[in-house]
């Protein structure tokens, strides 16, 4: 419980970059709550299996942000609806009607997955041998078989990258950045468990950015033996024989190309979170077109809201990986920090 | 005395001479307009005139060009003003020619002689006896006024008249009309300060006697008259280089529709009577989703029309391949000008290379089945459309054949809509081949662009339908019957092609009406909005095009529906492109698998 | 009367930017801007309808337009149904038919 004079932070999200922006703040000695829609913490990556680079386990992962939380208070299930300052405090009214006081907030509301049924052409929802990354995830982390019903293992399993992200026609411009690691990952893991298979990615081009990265592409190619094709997959369709027909251009070969596979795996994108655009007006936090939000500075501020006392974490600013999650929700945990210590 | 018993004063020369020059323009406008018809459509004009279809334009022209029925029907207020400016001065015309007729006819020979009653007759006594005439011209003329005086508030508030944007004049059209304006109120003057002298009733009598309490109305006669003579003489000589051209043109243009003729060029014939006919009234600028979605103001038929009349036609040429032809604005039209067929054919003088012959396509047969669907190049990208139809087929026990499964030749309407006929007719040449060798009866289209080309450029001995009118006959036949689910509410989008352009609006609402409730929506049916996607524009941007979509969504979303329901692959992508609120779903998905009308189970970015 | 060395020189293989005709990408810059849009995803060739049946690639025409490489374009260009495939499917929001349709006029003008 709050001790006299102790500052209070509530944190708006409790995916890994609220997590961990609430363990840094109580850490600080600050007494915080975390506020989560849904009924546990660790956002999507609660979901996943392994992770890239190195295959570390999600829930592992999970589980330690989850044991610095101890001194937090969580309240999950629930969502903030209304928020007012009074004398440089914010009183919050939750779903429930409860209302709580706090001297600064961190917003970490998060991304979800692309509705993949929106790429109709793609055949989400219409073939079931379509599903996308996050199916394919859910399914890995559950141990699901991935073709039930099959003694064979598949004989092709296609991964197309840039499903919602980098497209105009739905409306997301932007590069998702975490996918293409992602999809290599993923590929390997399928590789891993059906050595049989033909392994490709169709992408339009691979963003490896990290240190570790083009690593785990070089074993994808080398070891695992995953095929790359430079296109954007135009169109899946079914064949007579009720076959999944993907078709796409070759674009180093200068050549339309098409191919029957068992498996198609669209890397879905990242969208700002559900509820983004309402935590944004009631904190009048500045929203780009993209939805995301955008800080002051993008450089030098990339936590700040522009609302006193209101700071940002994780991919609510924009697509992340998870390293660079935990690294912005500290920013913003001592950003928070540095504004209550002027503050007093 | 300064009224001259000859029946003669200068003062008539502005008019006069105005009269003179409109009538000779006027003549040879309309012999050079009817000239320049090709010979059947002189034969079919000529026709016209001795056959029922002239009583029919007659009347036409009395509900339109004076009471402007139309325009009532789509605002009253604008109705009004139309009709009591036009009604109202032609009334004064005929009764002042009665009036001279029954009074002196000895002077009805001259021209000016009836709208310079007042100011010639000095009997007094002769005219009071008709009283009645008084009585009648001045009503007429207090019903101009009152259409003159919403005219002038229109212009500088045309909101208070229903319209939230009004055509932007050029000098042209506003001495012409500041001229028009200009005539009523000064014929109010001029017959207010003769009243002493030859009468008059409750308006210009009163008006006169108001006058005289404070100026010599004597003095006033003669300025006024002229100012009046002056007023009708710039009218008259600006009207041809003015939108008021349309008064006249109409009639003509009437004339030749009801004769039957139909567009070729955009410089001759019809297409240019239409030109001509345009009001400028600019209705169409608020029909038209280009303005009010993409802020083309400019790209509005209003302007098109105008630049192809006075500017230079590559102006016209880059209005016109902006243009969705959704024809939102022919629907909207009082005067029914057919802009998009201008279009088209601007769009076809537009000369191309010489084409090559596109003889790599192959002519691929399929069947023999009783029905052959067609999906269209389109519901290749909306594959849930295709797999549905796929079903309903097997599902009704329907002998059916897949013309494009595997991909086929374009129906030839993107092709047309370009401008590209010659090539178009090869397309359709050769799917022409293939529908007739499959031996169907029927073709079913899933795509309202393909359909409304193989209904009306095809000329196929079969069947032509598109699947919301095939699922409605199997319903109707028993075949399918899919349940009512309660509670659910979905709105239709009226896709361009299939609503206004083809007339099927009731086949998908029972279809639908069947499944769910369907809440109306602010702009539906005639009215029906254009999801932005169409082929016909060619060169509208992708962001300009998704304002437009955005735009229909948000109409469509007010009732907030669990679903948006659309019977085009290309307003379903479109739209779905545009909103992740709701699924937008085609009526042969709804019918296959009504579990789609269900809201996201995720919900997006409120 | 010529030496004959044995060997002739073949035209060169290079891409010479310096040398390259422009007129046409400027062309379509100035009436299709949209064209500088592309990122050479493939899409459109592997939507486009007529490529069934024809080798129609609209990427690498598009790329050719950019180099200078615009010898023999008419027939190919000729070769689309302006089906609109490929402008509902690219990801950049290319107006790809009025790209086709200022390719044609472009044509017409430089020859």
């Amino acid at each position: 419980m709050a001790t006299d004079g102790q500052k209070k932070v509530v944190v708006i999200g409790g995916g890994i970059a609220g997590m961990e922006a609430a363990a840094q703040l109580a850490r600080m000695g600050y007494d915080t709550t975390i506020v989560e829609k849904q009924a546990r913490t660790g956002g999507n990556v609660a979901n996943w299996d392994h992770l890239f680079p190195e295959g570390r386990l999600a829930g592992e992962v999970v589980q330690q942000l989850y044991q610095k939380l101890s001194p937090v208070r969580i309240i999950t299930g629930s969502s903030v609806k209304k928020a007012d300052m009074l004398e440089g405090q914010y009183i919050l009214t939750l779903a429930d009607g409860s209302v709580l006081t706090t001297d600064a907030l961190v917003v970490s509301t998060g991304f979800r997955t692309f509705d993949a049924h929106r790429k109709e052409e793609y055949g989400y929802g219409i073939y079931d041998r379509v599903i996308t990354s996050a199916d394919l995830e859910g399914m890995l982390n559950e141990h699901q078989p991935l073709f039930p019903g099959r003694h064979k293992g598949p004989r092709r399993v296609a991964f197309i990258h840039c499903v919602g992200s980098r497209d105009e026609k739905v409306g997301n411009r932007y590069c998702s950045k975490a996918c293409c690691a992602m999809a290599v990952k993923q590929a390997s893991k399928v590789k891993e468990l059906y050595p049989d298979a033909e392994v490709y990615c169709f992408y339009m081009d691979l963003r490896m950015f990290d240190r570790r990265y083009e690593q785990m592409y070089l074993d994808a190619q080398a070891k695992s033996g995953v095929n790359f094709i430079r296109g954007r997959l135009s169109e899946a369709s079914e064949d007579l024989q009720g076959r999944l027909v993907i078709k796409a251009e070759d674009t180093l070969m200068s050549k339309p190309l098409k191919m029957t596979v068992d498996m198609l795996v669209l890397m879905v994108g990242m969208e700002p979170a559900s509820g983004a655009r309402s935590v944004a007006e009631m904190l009048k936090i500045p929203v780009g077109h993209d939805g995301f939000f955008n800080a002051t500075n993008e450089l030098l501020e990339a936590n700040c809201s522009g609302t006193p006392g209101v700071f940002l974490a994780g991919t609510c600013t924009g697509p992340k990986t998870i390293p660079e999650t935990i690294a912005d929700a500290r920013a913003a945990a001592t950003a928070a920090d540095a504004y209550l210590r002027k503050k007093s | 005395m300064f009224r001259e018993r000859f029946s003669y004063d200068p003062l008539v020369l502005p008019f006069l001479l105005g009269l003179i020059f409109i009538v000779t323009y006027l003549a040879l406008g309309a012999i050079r307009m009817i000239k320049n018809l090709p010979a059947e459509d002189k034969i079919r004009l000529g026709k016209s005139f001795f056959s029922k279809q002239i009583l029919l334009s007659i009347r036409e022209i009395f509900n339109e060009c004076l009471l402007h029925l139309r325009i009532f029907k789509k605002n009253p207020v604008l109705g009004y003003m139309h009709m009591s400016i036009a009604l109202g001065w032609f009334m004064m015309i005929v009764l002042a020619h009665v009036e001279v007729k029954l009074y002196a006819p000895s002077r009805f020979n001259l021209p000016y002689y009836p709208i310079f009653f007042r100011y010639f007759v000095r009997e007094t006594q002769e005219t009071l006896d008709g009283a009645v005439f008084f009585f009648l011209m001045d009503f007429f003329l207090l019903m101009v006024l009152s259409g003159v005086g919403i005219a002038m508030y229109k212009r500088f508030n045309s909101k208070a008249t229903g319209l939230r944007r009004t055509t932007r004049l050029k000098w042209n059209d506003r001495i012409a009309l500041y001229a028009l304006w200009s005539i009523f109120p000064l014929r109010l003057l001029a017959e207010s300060f003769t009243s002493g002298i030859s009468g008059g009733s409750f308006l210009t009598r009163g008006f006169g006697m108001v006058f005289e309490t404070f100026v010599s109305n004597d003095l006033h006669v003669r300025p006024t008259w002229w100012a009046y003579s002056l007023a009708l003489g710039t009218f008259f000589f600006t009207l041809p280089f003015s939108r008021f051209m349309h008064i006249p043109t109409e009639m003509l243009l009437i004339l030749f529709r009801n004769a039957g003729i139909k567009h070729r060029t955009t410089g001759t014939g019809i297409a240019q009577t239409e030109i001509y006919s345009c009001s400028r009234c600019g209705i169409c600028i608020d029909a038209c989703q280009m303005v009010s979605a993409a802020r083309l103001e400019n790209k509005a038929t209003v302007y098109f029309i105008r630049e192809l009349r006075e500017g230079g036609r590559h102006n016209a040429w880059d209005m016109a391949s902006a243009c969705l032809m959704c024809r939102r604005c022919v629907e909207a039209c009082p005067v029914k000008i057919e802009s998009t067929l201008i279009r088209s054919a601007l769009r076809q003088d537009w000369k191309m290379l010489r084409r090559e012959p596109l003889s790599f396509l192959p002519v691929n047969h399929t069947g023999p089945a009783r029905v052959i669907y067609f999906a269209g190049c389109m519901s290749h990208l909306t594959p849930g459309i295709e797999q549905s139809m796929v079903r309903i087929f097997e599902k009704t026990g329907t002998d059916f054949t897949f013309m494009d499964r595997e991909g086929g030749i374009c129906c030839g309407r993107p092709m047309m809509l370009a401008g590209e006929t010659r090539a178009a007719r090869e397309l359709i040449d050769r799917n022409k081949k293939i529908i007739l060798h499959s031996g169907a009866d029927t073709l079913v289209t899933s795509c309202p662009i393909c359909y409304r080309v193989f209904a009306e450029e095809y000329q196929l001995p079969l069947k032509v339908q598109h699947h919301s009118q095939f699922i409605l006959q199997m319903m109707e036949q028993g075949k399918i019957s899919p349940e009512f689910r309660e509670g659910t509410r979905v709105v239709y989008h009226d896709p361009c092609e299939l609503g206004r352009n083809s007339g099927i609006y009731e086949e998908p609402r029972k279809v639908i009406a069947a499944m769910a409730r369907i809440e109306p929506v602010a702009e539906e049916r005639e009215m029906g909005l254009c999801c932005g996607g169409h082929v016909g524009s060619i060169s509208l941007t992708h962001h300009q095009r998704r304002r437009i979509a955005v735009q229909a969504c948000n109409i469509l979303l007010a009732p907030s529906p669990d679903a948006i329901v659309t019977a085009c692959p290309l307003c379903k992508k479109t739209l779905m492109d545009a909103t992740a609120e709701v699924p937008v779903v085609d009526i042969a998905q709804m019918v296959d698998n009504p579990e789609l009308l269900r809201k996201h189970p995720n919900p997006v970015l409120q | 009367m010529a030496v004959q060395f044995g060997y002739s020189i073949n035209k060169s293989n290079t891409i010479d930017m310096d040398t390259a005709p422009r007129a046409m990408e400027s062309y379509l810059l100035l009436h299709e801007p949209s064209f500088a849009r592309c990122i050479g995803c493939g899409c459109c060739t592997a939507t486009c309808s007529s490529g069934v049946f024809t080798q129609l690639n609209l990427r690498q025409i598009q790329l050719r337009i950019r180099r200078g490489e615009t010898q023999g374009l008419l027939p190919e260009i000729q070769k689309c149904m302006l089906c609109g495939k490929c402008q509902m499917v690219c990801p950049r929001g290319v107006s790809t038919r009025n790209v086709v349709l200022s390719i044609q006029r472009a044509l017409q003008l430089l020859s």
